[in-house]
């Protein structure tokens, strides 16, 4: 460096060898940022197919349970015996919170239960591997119309699928299933920890080694919630034993919170080491 | 340097430098989002958002880290610390957005306070792999703020450059959060090695580039000099002096500049008044020595800088004899006058 060589940021030009130099450096900078901005967009992770029909509002009408999670039973058609054949549609509130809240301020509005009573609810559906679930929010005014009670003996009865180990991770379904990208894991964990505790009921989800997966409501061994007892197991790698139960197109596991531990990444990842991966046909 | 404080004090360079910083920020944007959108094509824009922001603000990190040693292991990156600080504020900025709406996107619309949420939703302290990383990434936006807030010289003063200083040094906090809210955040989601490989890379670059120059300066400081004889050392020969430039000497642990200038050396304390900048690695222009950081000036014979400005540095005798050049090591009052001493 010789004595012209030096510049200071005040000064009108910078001398030509100065100039150069920080001209090589920009565009170094400049092409070291577009090939690290092309590496790392191109090496994440798919996204889900996962929907959420933002701003579209659809009514669905059917049977409301609130029990053992809040939902409608929308009828779906007939099997081939001529029986009607139903798809359950879990309902979430708006934000990071359980459809509850909206539920019972439609019965205080009503004065009655809603329990069991066919309804034609307004809200938002969002939608991932076969399964389907509806946002319904007080500001949308989601209760349409109250019709007559359910029919129980038309409806499939549950079915005992006896006591199931399942290895998996605990999920909010409205983040997983929909609205949130990714979903799972350790960078989605805080957001479904809140979900979760704001009453959105817990999904297990079971993959096997091929990457299918199963989905499973998760709630304590008399139906009760258990949005409380699962939270430090959220986006975890978990086991849990529980008496599984089909009631239509989802299988219910009711478990107690000592029937449920956290397990290694790598007992959940390694095929030979899941006890059961899907206990029915993997939606995929 | 200015006499009265202005938000910004534009002149070509800066504004050069910022378009520069905005060109770049917006083309790495673009370029992060088009592609995951087409090789992703069930993206979501919030998400998006939140990973193209984080990463151009950790590059980012990297620059502004990565200018200081470059810039004492070869003087022409320079012209690259002069407005540093609008890089800084840059990168708050973006850093801002991805920690604003990733707290809105994972903390917000629920049943708590998002800034509470963000402390006792996940909360296994325990754990490696399920660490809260998202508090660390808050702690290091929160130093990112307090940086960016007083990135002006009117807190430079206020503060006085030594406390200011302090706080700015907190970036090397800053930076090790960020490794951590990486390395415990997107690393356990994500399969693919490249993010992993890539952080890493980063880090070992700065704390090889910082090494570098360190030992660079080590080196400079432990060259000993002759035992004082008369309260005076022997630094150089005369010969080994540049017009306009300086030479800078390590005694006692104290940095100090000689000068030479129209013929005659002039010593000075090494350190500028403003960012604590090297002034023996500046030049003389307009017959004042100019700090190589920032431009802050200073009158080789008295240490003070030119009317108005207030600033001012400690002299120091210097000695010529036989074509030796000797130092009295012991500063005399800042912007004390001296009358130099013609080499020849």
């Amino acid at each position: 460096m010789n004595n012209s060589d030096f510049y200071i940021g005040w000064q009108a030009q910078a001398p030509a060898s100065i100039a150069r130099h920080i001209k090589r450096v920009i565009v170094l900078i400049v092409v070291s940022m577009v090939v690290i901005g092309l590496l790392l967009a191109r090496s994440q992770k798919k996204f889900s197919t996962a929907n959420f029909e933002f701003g579209s509002l659809t009514q669905v009408t059917g049977f409301y349970f609130n029990k053992p999670v809040p939902s409608i039973k929308a009828e779906q058609g007939t099997d081939r015996f001529g029986n009607k054949t139903y798809v359950t549609i879990p309902l979430v509130g708006f934000g990071k919170f359980g459809a509850e809240g909206v539920m019972d301020i439609l019965e205080k509005e009503q004065g009655t239960s809603l329990n069991q009573k066919e309804l034609t609810l307004k809200g938002t559906l969002l939608y991932n591997d076969g399964k389907l679930l509806m946002q319904i929010d007080e500001n949308d005014k989601p209760l349409i119309s109250v019709g007559k009670m359910a029919d129980i003996t038309s409806i499939p009865v549950q079915k005992e699928l006896g006591t199931v180990m399942l290895r998996g991770e605990i999920v909010d379904p409205k983040c997983f299933f929909g609205v949130m990208k990714p979903g799972e894991g350790k960078v989605h964990k805080d957001c479904a920890i809140r979900c979760i505790l704001g009453g959105i009921p817990p999904v297990l989800r079971v993959q096997n080694e091929k990457g299918e997966a199963n989905y499973y409501l998760l709630v304590g061994p008399q139906g009760e919630k258990m949005n409380e007892a699962v939270k430090d197991l959220v986006a975890e790698p978990v086991e849990i034993e529980a008496r599984a139960v089909q009631q239509g197109d989802w299988i219910i596991l009711y478990a107690g919170k000592e029937k449920m531990k956290q397990i290694s990444k790598r007992e959940l990842f390694f095929p030979e080491l899941q006890v059961v991966a899907c206990i029915t046909n993997c939606s995929k | 340097m200015s006499v009265s404080y202005s938000a910004i004090g534009w002149n070509r360079q800066k504004r050069i430098y910022d378009w520069m910083i905005f060109s770049c920020s917006l083309l790495y944007l673009i370029i992060f989002i088009s592609i995951m959108a087409i090789t992703n094509p069930d993206y979501t824009f919030e998400t998006a958002l939140i990973r193209s922001t984080a990463t151009l603000a950790v590059i980012i990190l990297h620059i502004i880290l990565s200018i200081g040693p470059l810039a004492r292991i070869n003087k022409k990156f320079l012209p690259l610390l002069y407005n540093r600080r609008h890089l800084g504020v840059t990168m708050f900025f973006i850093a801002a957005i991805h920690g604003g709406f990733s707290i809105f996107q994972f903390h917000g619309l629920s049943n708590t306070n998002p800034f509470v949420s963000l402390f006792t939703s996940n909360t296994t302290f325990g754990s490696v792999s399920q660490f809260p990383f998202q508090a660390l990434g808050f702690f290091a936006l929160m130093i990112f703020f307090l940086m960016a807030i007083t990135s002006h010289d009117f807190w430079l003063h206020t503060l006085s450059p030594k406390t200011w200083k302090t706080l700015h040094m907190f970036v090397y906090l800053a930076y090790a959060l960020i490794v951590m809210h990486v390395m415990l955040g997107v690393i356990q989601y994500e399969t693919h090695p490249l993010f992993v490989i890539l952080i890493s890379l980063g880090a070992v670059s700065l704390i090889t580039l910082h090494l570098i120059s360190g030992l660079k300066e080590v080196k400079m400081d432990n060259l000993s000099f002759d035992a004082a004889r008369e309260g005076v050392v022997f630094v150089s020969d005369v010969n080994a002096f540049e017009e306009g430039r300086a030479k800078i000497f390590c005694i006692d642990k104290e940095r100090i500049a000689v000068y030479l200038h129209d013929g005659k050396l002039y010593a000075i304390n090494n350190v500028c008044k403003h960012q604590g900048g090297p002034l023996g690695e500046g030049k003389i222009i307009d017959g004042c020595i100019t700090c190589p950081w920032h431009g802050y000036q200073y009158l080789p014979h008295n240490g003070q800088s030119p009317p108005p400005f207030k600033e001012k540095v400690s002299t120091y005798i210097v000695k010529v004899n036989e074509g030796k050049v000797y130092i009295n090591p012991i500063p005399l009052a800042e912007g004390t006058e001296t009358n130099g001493v013609m080499i020849n």
